[in-house]
């Protein structure tokens, strides 16, 4: 919250001609740049998330399980590599212009990585499984009674489908896209690769191009200002659509089997969309590594930048469970006005995209402990800014399905709160401390602005290198970091989903 | 469970920590140059000194951003940009430190260098017009001007707005013809460019050879490093502004400064001794085909030697002071 107060600082006090310029040059280029990118990737979004949920949840064909899992691997690729990757899949004479020109004639060109169309694409794949999930449990849980009193009272399949599924499953549509949306808007890694200019992107140009700071802050704060319109937006609209079950008449919708010809028809599709966002990426990948590996291109150092990752990742996430842990107590068991605003004040990070949380710990070291900048510890307070958040949400929920009841228990047993908190409630939560564990680990693996502008000289993370190397187009290069990253968020995803589904 | 939790963090602390402090004879390098360019040379260094390097790449602006901040405290020696007007900005804000170096005169010519050595040229590059032999004949392009011609309008290629190359260029045309010219130059470069706006100046020679486009600036090592890759591809450099009347070429230079703080002052000197020996000045400038800066290197052979065409005559230390108002220039004009 602090780091957040000093870039709103530093950005009120600026020179009003720094944002009379940025006003009438940057800013509304950004904003429709960050809007249109935003609205681009909720169209496909939409189209996929709904469509792959409602074919996983209405019919059942061969091998229609696995698709459950394999739809939410494109989670697990950093939007970076996916960017990287369709740099090189989508560049003039590749692949993809091949085969696409074999189709469509030689003259046919496909739309360039670096524009408008790349980055929409990239994201949407990197972003679909969200809306994707959120409307496959909505479907799941669905009550078809109400498709079947449309089609009794007249209603055709497809207006049923707009009329009365669409809006039911509404609010956790929205839900998804909401998710999608911010990571879009603070993404940084697949927009700079791609070089489209969003918000993100433009608060990071401007501290690396720039010799002051003060236009990096001002932009920030647009950005944040937008990131809480749209938050409260969000809330507002949920509360909105609200949609009651008022009956005990509940029927779970019964996937149907269906005819081999559209079974194919639907594998296809799958197969399309996964290959795309996930599957060819990934083969990618492996081909790169397996041809650095054996042209020696790898070098020792490789494992001083793994062990670099994991130790600060572990140390982040470690501290984050440290620091984490009395808030979320405080969230769940006394709730009073400092204690919700310390928490809310937390959640801030959440809206931060990287660069402004690096930004931000910049600015607060800079002018408070100088001695500090250049250490681990700088790079390690902007981890946290960045994902404490993620880690009180997870801890925040397994607190509060424990009774208190068990803790007053001890208590009256003559047990003093800290025997207490450690050898009854600590015991009882683990597995929800450790998921919370494990996922800020692996958000810091990924983490790639802040690890850019702010780590220690010789402390190069995979992130930072896969970035590096894939600025310069050096593919193979890239590939055994980002296939790294890669194979180690895959069981973490994997968990989470097993966790949303029980 | 804490207690397992303590000592992992315990224990992952411990065995991190000494792999942050860096040994007292290793050189720290802040580098905005590509370590792809700069590891051979660093390498041969290291072959011939004992001396080890530790080395930080980032962006040229970020590098002198972090020195100041860092101030006192920081672990940098060395600073290596490929652009001047980033050195003479970090001797302005004394982050660096005059030094004598004994020969300096004959090796590098003052020109090259800061007035008081705090920063030493160690390389040249050229912006120079690549264009596709089949789609321009030389004489259609005289002037880096020319290019924003209607006549080219969907024809160019431009490097985007990030680029220190473009800083530098719009620099040095703002110097000699004045603001209202070179914003009526960009304006016509964006609107002739269009989609073509690229990051890396290797994507418009790319674009140059397939003939996408028909011409572009470029650094001129880029031409020469595609060439022996695709001998038959259809480009050519064309070095604009010449004769009489002409600007010149705009040049700039990779160089280096010792840090006003380092702790390893004997060190960096070491290092910028074998830098600038022909042995360093071969291996630094001849990886990316740049001109070695040392009159007594001759540069590689498919350069067109140094002396034989007219360089644009604003001094490199001028970069310095240039370049926040071209920044202003370049978004005001919505380059990208």
């Amino acid at each position: 919250m602090l780091p957040l107060l000093y870039v709103v600082f530093s950005a009120m006090t600026a020179d009003p001609a720094v944002w009379r310029r940025l006003w009438t040059t940057r800013v509304p280029e950004l904003f429709l740049n960050t809007l249109s990118l935003s609205l681009g990737v909720a169209v496909i979004n939409l189209t996929l998330g709904i469509s792959l949920a409602w074919i996983l949840t209405r019919y059942t064909f061969a091998g229609s399980r696995i698709w459950d899992w394999l739809l939410i691997l494109p989670l697990s690729i950093p939007s970076y590599v996916l960017a990287y990757t369709y740099t090189y899949l989508l560049k003039r004479g590749g692949t993809l212009e091949q085969i696409w020109q074999t189709i469509a004639g030689p003259e046919a060109v496909f739309f360039s990585p670096f524009s408008f169309s790349g980055a929409v694409l990239v994201l949407a794949l990197n972003t679909f499984p969200f809306v994707y999930l959120l409307a496959r449990s909505a479907l799941k849980n669905f009550n078809v009674s109400f498709e079947e009193v449309a089609r009794t009272t007249g209603a055709g399949r497809v207006t049923t489908f707009f009329r009365v599924s669409l809006p039911l499953i509404r609010p956790s549509l929205i839900a998804g896209l909401f998710l999608a949306i911010l990571y879009v808007a603070s993404d940084f890694g697949a927009v700079s690769l791609l070089r489209f200019q969003t918000f993100t992107y433009a608060v990071y140009q401007q501290m690396t191009g720039r010799f002051d700071n003060t236009a990096a802050a001002c932009l920030s704060l647009v950005l944040v200002a937008c990131a809480f319109v749209f938050l409260f937006g969000e809330r507002w609209f949920r509360q909105r659509s609200r949609f009651y079950q008022t009956t005990g008449r509940y029927r779970k919708p019964l996937p149907q089997p269906c005819r081999p010809l559209t079974a194919l028809l639907f594998t296809g599709y799958l197969v399309l969309v996964f290959g795309a966002a996930f599957g060819l990426p990934v083969l990618l990948l492996i081909q790169w590594t397996i041809k650095a590996t054996s042209a020696g291109e790898i070098s020792h150092e490789f494992i001083g930048y793994v062990w670099n990752s994991v130790s600060l990742s572990g140390i982040t996430a470690t501290t984050a469970l440290i620091c984490g842990i009395p808030l979320a107590y405080l969230a769940c068991r006394r709730r009073t006005w400092a204690s919700t605003f310390c928490v809310q004040g937390a959640y801030t990070g959440y809206v931060l995209p990287g660069p402004v949380a690096a930004l931000a710990v910049l600015v607060l070291v800079s002018q408070i402990v100088p001695q500090l900048y250049g250490t681990i510890l700088v790079l390690l307070m902007a981890y946290l800014v960045h994902f404490l958040p993620a880690a009180l949400q997870g801890m925040e929920s397994t607190l509060q399905q424990l009774t208190p009841n068990l803790e007053e228990a001890a208590r009256s047993l003559g047990a003093r709160s800290f025997r207490t908190f450690f050898h009854v409630t600590l015991p009882l939560v683990r597995g929800g401390f450790l998921s919370a564990w494990i996922l800020v680990f692996v958000q810091c693996m990924k983490e790639l602005p802040a690890s850019l502008l702010l780590r220690p000289v010789g402390f190069d993370t995979l992130a930072v290198r896969i970035w590096l190397e894939a600025s310069e187009e050096l593919y193979q290069l890239a590939a055994p970091p980002a296939l790294l990253i890669v194979v180690i968020t895959i069981p973490v995803v994997l968990l989470l989903m097993q966790k949303d589904q029980t | 469970m804490p207690r397992v939790f303590f000592l992992l963090f315990v224990v992952v602390v411990a065995l991190a920590l000494p792999s942050w402090n860096y040994a007292e004879d290793t050189l720290v390098v802040y580098s905005g140059r590509a370590e792809r360019l700069i590891q051979p040379v660093l390498d041969a260094f290291q072959a011939e000194s004992g001396i080890s390097i530790q080395m930080l790449t980032a962006d040229s602006t970020a590098l002198i951003n972090r020195l100041q901040m860092e101030g006192a405290r920081t672990p940098a020696d060395v600073l290596i940009t490929n652009d001047a007007g980033t050195l003479e900005r970090a001797r302005e804000l004394q982050l660096f430190q005059p030094t004598t170096i004994p020969g300096i005169e004959e090796t590098i010519p003052g020109r090259f260098r800061a007035p008081d050595n705090s920063w030493i040229g160690l390389s040249g590059r050229i912006w120079v017009i690549i264009y596709n032999t089949t789609m321009v004949r030389p004489g259609d392009i005289s002037s880096i001007l020319d290019l924003a011609d209607p006549q080219w309008k969907g024809k160019i290629a431009i490097p985007s707005a990030g680029s220190v190359y473009l800083q530098t260029g719009v620099s040095v045309i703002r110097a000699v013809k004045g603001d209202e010219i070179t914003t009526a130059f960009l304006r016509g470069l964006k609107d002739n460019a269009g989609e073509f706006v690229y990051g890396k100046n290797r994507q418009i020679v790319a674009a140059v050879a397939r003939g996408e486009v028909a011409a572009g600036p470029v650094n001129h090592y880029y031409i020469n490093r595609h060439l022996a890759k695709h001998p038959d591809a259809p480009i050519a450099p064309l070095l604009t502004d010449q004769g009489e009347q002409g600007m010149g070429v705009v040049l700039n230079a990779a160089g280096i400064g010792i840090t006003a703080h380092t702790k390893r002052l004997e060190q960096a000197r070491a290092l910028i001794r074998f830098l600038i020996s022909p042995k360093g000045q071969r291996t630094f400038a001849e990886v990316n085909k740049e001109y070695p800066l040392n009159p007594h290197v001759t540069a590689a052979p498919e350069l067109l030697p140094l002396q034989s065409f007219q360089v644009a005559r604003v001094p490199l230390s001028r970069l310095a002071q240039l370049r926040d108002p071209t920044m202003t220039v370049i978004e005001d004009v919505g380059l990208r």
